[in-house]
């Protein structure tokens, strides 16, 4: 059990360490409450639109073809023909949000009724509805005429949430308090590397496999302290949990297995502590790209594919999918990619970390 | 069977010979102090025998246990204390103690039975379970030292011990080093000739990777100097005197107004009968002893600074 020991002492160091545990904590505390103070988002660049077309018109398919045309909307194909298939996708996770066009819309266009749109969206996405309303209404009012009053309702799926904004927020900042895990691991191992303490451990009978547990493990009680501290400040702050909390504890778990990951490659890899810093450099981006804190429905879609490539995206997709009520089966393949990549990093992580101590 | 024993130990750098063909014999519980500058090789060559660093040629043992056959048998046989004094910042003195003994295999009564006999030798108790980080540099020393002990090594390596501390706590150091001579087989690398000389059973000296001289502080002091020097304090000593003793012996200097006379086979008698048969007043004559700084300056052609 010599692991056991070291692993003890990694965990004293961190939290007898108030400016890591600052960082740990504090900033995605702080994070979390300055995002959900905030109400408003900026302009869609990019909308990924998708239509449940009921009318089945020859008006309501030039609309739609209207809509389309125009630069920031990108029409998802293919357009439902019934709303109840596009909320299917919608709980599944497959869609974001989706235009509906409900029967008697060319009527109503021709008689010059008002015309009522519905913008349905999950409703831990609020920002996503605030931004798309505006855009919806100019277009529909530019492609109606002024004559005929349109009416774009915003229309949240789960009832249930008390606090949308909260919902939406507060697991993309679990999934980006993770991630600062990466540096927490690697700014330990490089220090304990740089200051030379790791060569008077080598100078001790503990094999490789007891620094190895020794130097991952600890991180493992952090990570779920810390996701117990981050969602019960949610919590706190009005996170309602309609899903499975078991499952999305899974989720942060395995994000948080990527991120211990990450680290120990680049506390493997870096020669100081402060070369460890470095690893902010990629994690802010990844998080922004990632959806922790914005919506990524409105990134290019080149940005979105390198996103997607990466673990990050799908933990906080899958998260909040399950904290708003989305069965198991719909993040599946989250879950797949997830632990694909824990797998994939710890491995390297041991190779390198192992490779450090060879060396 | 020797404690530590080299053959031709070599680590070469990039082509940079860091060490080169040391052979060291050192028995069961003596002190053995590795003197040299900056850069001899004193850290490289303890680094291999603890097993850190490869050789690149040659081989060492401990207690008969080769280093790079057999590590992990060498490793529980050693305790070491690295020059740059490397705690774990955070922990207290117990903790700091409890991590290097358990990860030795020790039980946890005997971690603390050593700890505190530790402590109170190390004159640490009364701060034990304050964090290290607030500890002074000598603080961190005695523990980096206890650390190294707790395991109740047979071989123990210490790399510059008193390394920037000041006197004071340089001397308590030494108190506590003294005490282990003859319990432990101790290496000690310096760069301290004071060091060496105060606490060494044998001492070798080290520069540019190669052990240029072996032996006792006495040895080395007497058998590796050629000249012997005494220092005289006088009056009248006329012009003609010193051609006298100029011819006679190798080298004359007034140092503070006092002749120093230096010469192989130097003759205390003889030459203070001479200065009295010619009229000199000689108010005091001392032999003046050698240091391991001139051994070591008459070895490398060069001195040894702190």
């Amino acid at each position: 059990m010599k692991f056991w020991e070291i692993g003890k002492r990694n965990l004293k160091e961190i939290y007898r360490n108030p400016v890591l545990l600052g960082f740990l904590l504090g900033m995605p505390i702080a994070f979390m409450l300055v995002f959900v103070a905030a109400t408003s988002g900026g302009q869609a660049s990019l909308i990924a639109l998708s239509v449940a077309d009921e009318d089945g018109s020859q008006t309501s398919s030039t609309f739609i073809q209207y809509m389309g045309s125009v630069d920031a909307i990108e029409l998802n194909e293919p357009i439902y023909s019934k709303e109840s298939q596009a909320q299917e996708d919608l709980e599944n996770g497959k869609i974001s949000f989706y235009l509906f066009i409900p029967s008697g819309f060319e009527e109503a266009k021709q008689v010059q009724q008002t015309i009522n749109l519905e913008l349905v969206y999950k409703a831990a996405d609020p920002m996503l509805g605030l931004q798309l309303k505006p855009i919806i209404e100019a277009v529909g009012s530019e492609f109606l005429g002024v004559a005929p009053p349109l009416n774009v309702e915003l229309k949240g799926t789960e009832s249930k949430i008390k606090n949308p904004a909260v919902n939406f927020y507060a697991p993309g900042i679990v999934v980006f308090g993770l991630m600062i895990l990466i540096s927490t691991a690697a700014e330990i191992i490089a220090g304990d590397r740089e200051k030379g303490f790791l060569a008077r451990m080598f100078t001790t009978p503990a094999r490789p496999w007891d620094f190895i547990l020794g130097y991952s493990l600890p991180f493992i009680p952090v990570l779920i302290i810390s996701t117990f501290i981050y969602l019960g400040v949610g919590m706190a702050l009005g996170l309602t949990v309609v899903g499975n909390l078991g499952h999305a504890f899974l989720i942060f778990f395995l994000i948080g297995l990527c991120a211990i990951g990450i680290g120990m490659i680049v506390g493997s890899l870096v020669k100081s502590e402060s070369q460890a810093g470095v690893s902010w450099i990629f994690i802010v981006p990844i998080a922004m790209i990632s959806g922790t804190m914005f919506t990524v429905e409105f990134m290019p879609s080149a940005l979105r594919s390198v996103a997607g490539a990466l673990p990050f995206i799908h933990a906080v997709d899958a998260s909040r999918a399950i904290l708003n009520g989305s069965p198991f089966s719909a993040i599946i393949l989250d879950i797949y990619w997830l632990v694909g990549w824990a797998a994939i990093l710890f491995a390297v992580g041991i190779i390198l970390f192992r490779r450090t101590m060879v060396s | 069977m020797n404690a530590v024993q080299t053959f031709k130990l070599t680590k070469e750098f990039d082509g940079l010979l860091a060490v080169n063909g040391v052979d060291l014999e050192i028995k069961k519980g003596e002190l053995f102090s590795l003197l040299g500058p900056n850069g001899a090789g004193k850290t490289t060559t303890i680094r291999m025998l603890c097993c850190l660093l490869k050789p690149s040629k040659g081989t060492a043992a401990i207690m008969g246990y080769d280093v790079v056959k057999t590590p992990f048998a060498v490793k529980n046989l050693i305790g070491v204390s690295p020059q740059d004094t490397i705690l774990s910042e955070r922990l207290n003195c117990w903790e700091n103690l409890a991590l290097i003994g358990k990860v030795h295999g020790l039980s946890s009564d005997r971690v603390v039975r050593r700890s505190k006999e530790l402590l109170e030798t190390m004159g640490l108790m009364e701060r034990s379970k304050d964090q290290v980080r607030k500890f002074s540099g000598g603080m961190k020393r005695r523990l980096s030292i206890a650390m190294a002990l707790i395991s109740d090594p047979q071989v123990l390596f210490l790399d510059e011990p008193t390394l920037g501390l000041d006197p004071q706590a340089r001397r308590t150091i030494w108190e506590y080093i003294a005490q282990l001579k003859g319990k432990k087989t101790i290496l000690l690398t310096t760069h301290y000739m004071e060091e060496a000389d105060f606490l060494s059973d044998q001492i070798g000296i080290i520069d540019e990777g190669r052990v240029v001289a072996l032996g006792t502080s006495q040895e080395l002091k007497t058998g590796l100097l050629e000249m012997r020097s005494m220092v005289v304090s006088t009056e009248n000593l006329t012009a003609k005197v010193m051609e006298d003793l100029h011819s006679k012996y190798s080298r004359l200097e007034m140092v503070k107004e006092k002749l120093r006379i230096s010469h192989k086979d130097l003759d205390f008698k003889e030459i203070v009968d001479y200065l009295h048969s010619r009229g000199v007043t000689v108010y005091s004559a001392t032999l003046d002893q050698p240091t391991l700084e001139d051994v070591f300056i008459q070895i490398t052609g060069k001195e040894l600074r702190d």
